[in-house]
């Protein structure tokens, strides 16, 4: 009971806590808000876990999440039609996945070290195709309405939130091709044997991650209206964060889709919360890096065997 | 009897290690056929050819008189031959259903969508383990609280659940008590009595005297002799063994 839920609970006493001792955290305004952050970075970090959950780290998802958003603002700003541009800045994405997956599957390089390289190369290409300075504009209202708008009191991003949860729930318990990522992950050899293709399986679990960042991405540069080199960057730590902080709930010691999301929540809701209570602006990173490692240290993880298998 | 396998001349090296230095067997239809020798024989490494984990550098297999090259264990599988592994190759976090039906999970149709059908499993699961330890009921038990045998245990109906026509076994009864060795000679006599061939790896004698249809002898990477197991006795079969002397057969 403790061990599946006992993080969750904690996550609800921070809520209340925060309701109660934090001024204006209780606005509407600030909840939707927090809603809409944790949205975005649940998506990011659901890809994350789809690769965690094959035993595969990926670190390169925030700066591919950067490099496909500028892929995205660059098509827009060049007057190119925006669903073309989503689509490229999801298809960049899973295509830097696949890539990944090959580095790890095919050239056998520890996926730690592989996707430490695409992360640069990513962030490098960002920096390059805007020179530095992000692409912004005005744009068309139907792209922006992906993150901005509203169908009734509910933001579309909520939305759009529960229709990937619950696809990716679905997909990772309740079907073949979700087990065989598990089984993957879990011991290799035993799942070759039964016949998986554990390969094929890593570089799912990683385009996975890749297509998510694509995805987030598209939404961020809607909510921003605007393009910038490192607008994923700062995700990377949450991110993983999220993941990690999700695996000491629900399914102890497992990456999982549900623990990620109340991660993700978790992690927002401290952040904004932090900030409500005047707390300086370098508490929120000494939190995520004790949340990362406690996270860790308390669930005999998966992480822990994918860094041994280095 | 028809051949069912027939392995040709088969070499395999890891490495400087000459694991296998020429070896041939063949095994009749619907037998069992016992494979024996000292600890490095070979033995294991025989079946991971026979199961696709390894391939051979050279040397022919025949399954069904037709030659097959196996390069992924799934070759193996749909070949009709299932193996059980000398380390099992569980996956301990996850559930005995989960185990068993690794690689061929059941589904359902559900609003035109392929969904896992976690009821049929675990009630399968459940048949098949009631034909080797009654005691394990929950299949929802992760294999990480499971003692060796049962663990075996979960291994062997991993093996029944693909239904083969093959089934191989690599030292099934090493981690077993007296009473889960018997279920699983039992278990070997009934796969036999379905027509099935079966192969069996072991250390022990008296298992293998007492279901063996034959037995070949391995040592060092090579054929050393081939025996028909009916009046063969336990202490016969361990000097044969030791002594690797084809001439102290009349023995
Ligand atoms: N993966 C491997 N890498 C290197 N050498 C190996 C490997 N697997 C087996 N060997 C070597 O090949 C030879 C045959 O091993 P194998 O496991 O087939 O023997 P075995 O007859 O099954 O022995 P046991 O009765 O101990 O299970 C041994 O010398 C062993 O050390
Ligand atoms: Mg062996």
């Amino acid at each position: 009971m403790i061990e599946k839920y006992g993080t969750f609970f904690a996550g609800i006493a921070l809520f209340v806590f925060l309701l109660i001792f934090a001024d204006n955290f209780a606005s509407v305004a600030n909840l939707l808000n927090i809603l809409k952050q944790a949205s975005f970075l649940s998506i990011l970090a659901i890809g994350f876990t789809f690769a965690l959950i094959t035993s595969e780290l990926d670190l390169s998802f925030a700066n591919i999440c950067s490099l496909s958003g500028v892929i995205v603002g660059m098509m827009i700003f060049n007057g190119l039609p925006w669903p073309l541009a989503v689509v490229a800045g999801i298809g960049l994405g899973t295509l830097a996945g696949v890539l990944n997956g090959f580095l790890v599957t095919v050239l056998k390089v520890p996926s730690l070290i592989a996707t430490l390289g695409t992360s640069s190369v990513a962030n490098g290409l960002a920096f390059m195709l805007t020179g530095g300075v992000a692409f912004v504009g005005r744009w068309d209202p139907n792209f922006l309405f992906l993150a901005r708008g509203k169908l009734g009191p509910v933001p579309l991003i909520v939305i759009v939130l529960v229709v990937v949860v619950g696809i990716a729930l679905v997909f990772s318990t309740q079907t073949r091709a979700g087990v065989h990522l598990q089984a993957t992950g879990e011991n290799e050899e035993a799942a070759r044997r039964a016949g998986i293709n554990t390969r094929r399986n890593k570089v799912i679990g990683l385009a996975l991650s890749g297509a998510a960042a694509g995805f987030t991405a598209v939404l961020l540069v809607a909510n921003l209206s605007s393009a910038a080199p490192q607008m994923g960057g700062d995700f990377m730590l949450l991110g993983i964060a999220a993941t990690l902080l999700g695996m000491t709930m629900f399914t102890p010691a497992k990456p999982n889709i549900l623990g990620t999301v109340v991660g993700a929540l978790i992690i927002v809701m401290l952040g904004n919360g932090l900030i409500l209570l005047g707390a300086q602006y370098y508490v929120q990173d000494i939190m995520l890096g004790i949340i990362i490692i406690a996270s860790v240290a308390v669930s005999a993880s998966t992480l822990k065997q994918a860094a041994f298998s280095l | 009897m028809s051949s069912k396998i027939v392995m040709k001349n088969i070499f395999k090296n890891y490495g400087a290690v000459q694991a296998l230095r020429g070896v041939s067997i063949d095994i009749k239809e619907g037998d069992v056929h016992a494979i024996c020798g000292d600890n490095g024989a070979g033995k294991s490494t025989l079946i991971k050819i026979l199961s696709g984990v390894e391939t051979p550098e050279s040397g022919e297999l025949w399954v069904s008189n037709s030659a097959r090259k196996f390069t992924s264990p799934t070759d193996a599988l749909t070949s009709g031959i299932a193996t059980i592994h000398q380390d099992l190759a569980v996956a301990p976090r996850m559930t005995i259903a989960q185990n068993i039906f690794m690689g061929a999970e059941l589904t359902k149709k559900v609003l035109g969508v392929t969904l896992l059908d976690k009821p049929a499993m675990r009630r399968d699961a459940l048949g098949y383990m009631s034909q080797l330890n009654k005691s394990i009921t929950d299949m929802d038990t992760k294999v990480e609280a499971l003692s060796g045998g049962q663990s075996q245990a979960v291994a062997i109906c991993r093996a029944l659940r693909w239904n083969a026509d093959i089934v191989i076994l690599d030292e099934p009864t090493a981690a077993l008590g007296v009473r889960e060795t018997e279920q699983v000679l039992e278990l070997i006599r009934a796969l036999k009595h379905a027509g099935k061939t079966v192969i069996l790896i072991s250390h022990a004698m008296k298992d293998v005297v007492a279901v063996a249809d034959r037995v070949s002898i391995l040592r060092r990477g090579e054929n050393q002799i081939d025996l028909d197991a009916a009046n063969l006795t336990a202490d016969a079969l361990s000097h044969y063994i030791l002594s690797g002397d084809r001439d102290s057969r009349a023995a």
